[in-house]
């Protein structure tokens, strides 16, 4: 006997959601058959340092950005999204299979080459590339866990570059994270948490600079106009090409000192949670 | 609206049995397993991407020639690696025994990469690791020369790489869904890749389909390039026949019967 009203239940049941879809990353279809793959659930409080970790990198990347902001305000709304994070072993081969793959002749000189330069990219790497497809393929598996389940959901690379950065999963040397919930429609797709955060102006810019194709004039010249403006020939408008000092130092201060002094407030609280118990 | 007289013409019966192989009522059969693939294709093109890019292409492949060839390749591929010889002859055998081959591959991850800087390929924090080992020119890649002494021709954009997983990953949900048997292969793909199939990818994964009531994919026994049901039913006939022709009765006149033994009514 019972009776459920309101939605607090079901926002309850997103967790429960979140571990059907850790199973399934740890069911997933693997080419190899010998790629370490790991799936952790994390929500509520527990988010908050990786919502302000996303926080200076969306400032300087729009992709991070728009997650951050919707994972934030979700939050902060009293919505806490569930984070089912995916991590995979990923940089040495174990395989010998010497294919090439991943740009040298044998398993062995990747992994020495592996070894020099782990953990060195945004996102990890190197990686030898039939493990990135058995990883892969267990994250299409979380993906398709939650949309059998009906709940709104995105896999977001902004979220395995927090839980790298935070030191989530030591052990595995990729991550990514997909956000699950709450239960509406289009929290991630269309993104309703983001209405009004754009102006016309600022969606116009993006196409322009994003897609230029669109709004070039006659390029025989060598150097075509842009279309910037419904009389774009009164003046005309010109793409320049060349290096900014200006984005790059964002670039610079946001990775090497923003994230990193957020990271050291949180990061050993997370370590304590790795530690082997005696 | 004009009716036809096929219009009208629904009746029929169709006999669907795994045996005897390629038999009319088993190629109906495969069929089923065709349609199967051609929507677990469908999903793998709708599976999560980076930024949403198409890059994946599909290739069906069917009919006993077809499987023997790919079978084959994937043989040939078995002996140029001792740590392949065994594993890719048993890979072999579950292709004969396959349905459909279903061919996932990637069309960008050797050419025109996400150029994101991830740093996944490489473990460097910009593109470079790709490119420095690329024939190309301000960042477009030259992909003509398309000799390789290795296997597969890399790097390869890892991210597009994590893409192609993904869409297999999405074929293979699917396969589970529609409770039809599939099985994502390396010997599969590279397979296919020399043989043609894809022919715009720079990755291909083999995913063999088939609906049988043994998954042919799983639970195989030692030796399984030499000992698998064909080679069964090969070796019937070769022993039975022989054990026919050292014996001798004419039926019409006589058939030897067990002896009576004691006690039973003459």
């Amino acid at each position: 006997m019972g009776h459920l009203i309101g939605k607090k239940y079901c926002q309850e049941h997103v967790l429960e959601v979140a571990k059907g879809i850790a199973l399934a990353v740890h069911k997933a279809p693997q080419i190899t058959g010998k790629t370490t793959v790991d799936a952790e659930i994390i929500w509520g409080e527990d988010l908050e340092p990786i919502i302000e970790v996303m926080g200076p990198v969306g400032a300087v990347m729009r992709y991070v950005g728009w997650d951050h902001e919707t994972l934030k305000r979700c939050y902060e709304k009293g919505e806490s999204p569930v984070v089912v994070a995916i991590g995979a072993k990923v940089s040495r081969s174990n395989l010998g299979w010497n294919c090439g793959a991943c740009g040298f002749d044998t398993c062995a000189e990747f992994n020495a080459y592996a070894k020099e330069h782990q953990g060195g990219g945004q996102l990890g790497g190197p990686s030898c590339n039939w493990k990135i497809l058995d990883w892969a393929m267990a994250c299409d598996w979380a993906c398709a866990a939650a949309w059998q389940h009906r709940v709104d959901n995105r896999i977001m690379g902004s979220l395995g570059f927090a839980l790298t950065a935070l030191g989530y999963m030591p052990d595995m040397d990729v991550k990514i994270g997909l956000a699950l919930g709450p239960p509406r429609e289009m929290v991630y797709y269309s993104r309703e948490e983001m209405h009004k955060t754009m102006t016309y102006e600022m969606d116009k810019q993006d196409m322009i600079n994003c897609v230029p194709t669109l709004f070039t004039a006659f390029p025989g010249g060598g150097t075509p106009m842009y279309k910037t403006k419904n009389d774009w020939w009164a003046p005309p408008e010109f793409m320049g090409i060349g290096y900014s000092p200006e984005i790059m130092e964002v670039m610079q201060k946001v990775l090497f000192e923003q994230v990193p002094e957020i990271v050291v407030k949180h990061a050993s609280k997370i370590e304590q949670r790795y530690k082997k118990k005696e | 609206m004009k009716k036809y007289v096929e219009d009208l013409d629904f009746s029929g019966e169709e006999y669907v049995s795994e045996w005897t192989p390629w038999s009319p009522q088993d190629i109906r059969r495969k069929k089923g397993v065709l349609e199967a693939a051609r929507l677990m294709l469908d999903a793998a093109l709708t599976a999560p991407f980076a930024g949403g890019v198409p890059s994946i292409e599909g290739h069906i492949v069917y009919g006993q020639e077809e499987l023997e060839t790919v079978a084959r390749k994937v043989e040939e591929i078995a002996h140029t690696n001792e740590t392949w010889k065994e594993p890719f002859l048993y890979e072999a055998v579950m292709v004969r025994d396959s349905d459909v081959i279903l061919f996932i591959g990637n069309t960008r991850c050797h050419e025109t990469p996400l150029d994101a800087g991830c740093g996944l390929c490489g473990g460097v924090l910009d593109c470079s690791y790709f490119y420095e080992r690329k024939t190309q020119k301000y960042g477009l890649v030259d992909i003509t020369d398309r000799s390789s002494k290795r296997m597969i021709n890399g790097p390869l954009c890892t991210a597009r790489v994590g893409d192609l997983g993904y869409a297999v990953g999405s074929a293979l949900w699917t396969a589970h869904t529609l409770m039809v048997d599939a099985r994502a292969f390396a010997s599969v793909g590279m397979a296919g890749q020399k043989l043609g199939y894809c022919p715009r990818s720079g990755m291909v994964v083999g995913v063999p389909v088939a609906a049988k009531s043994k998954n042919p994919y799983v639970d195989v026994n030692v030796d399984y390039h030499l000992i698998n049901m064909d080679k069964v039913l090969d070796n019937t006939r070769k022993i039975y026949q022989t054990a026919r022709i050292i014996r001798g009765f004419d039926y019409r006149k006589w058939i030897p019967k067990p002896k009576k033994t004691e006690g039973e009514d003459k």
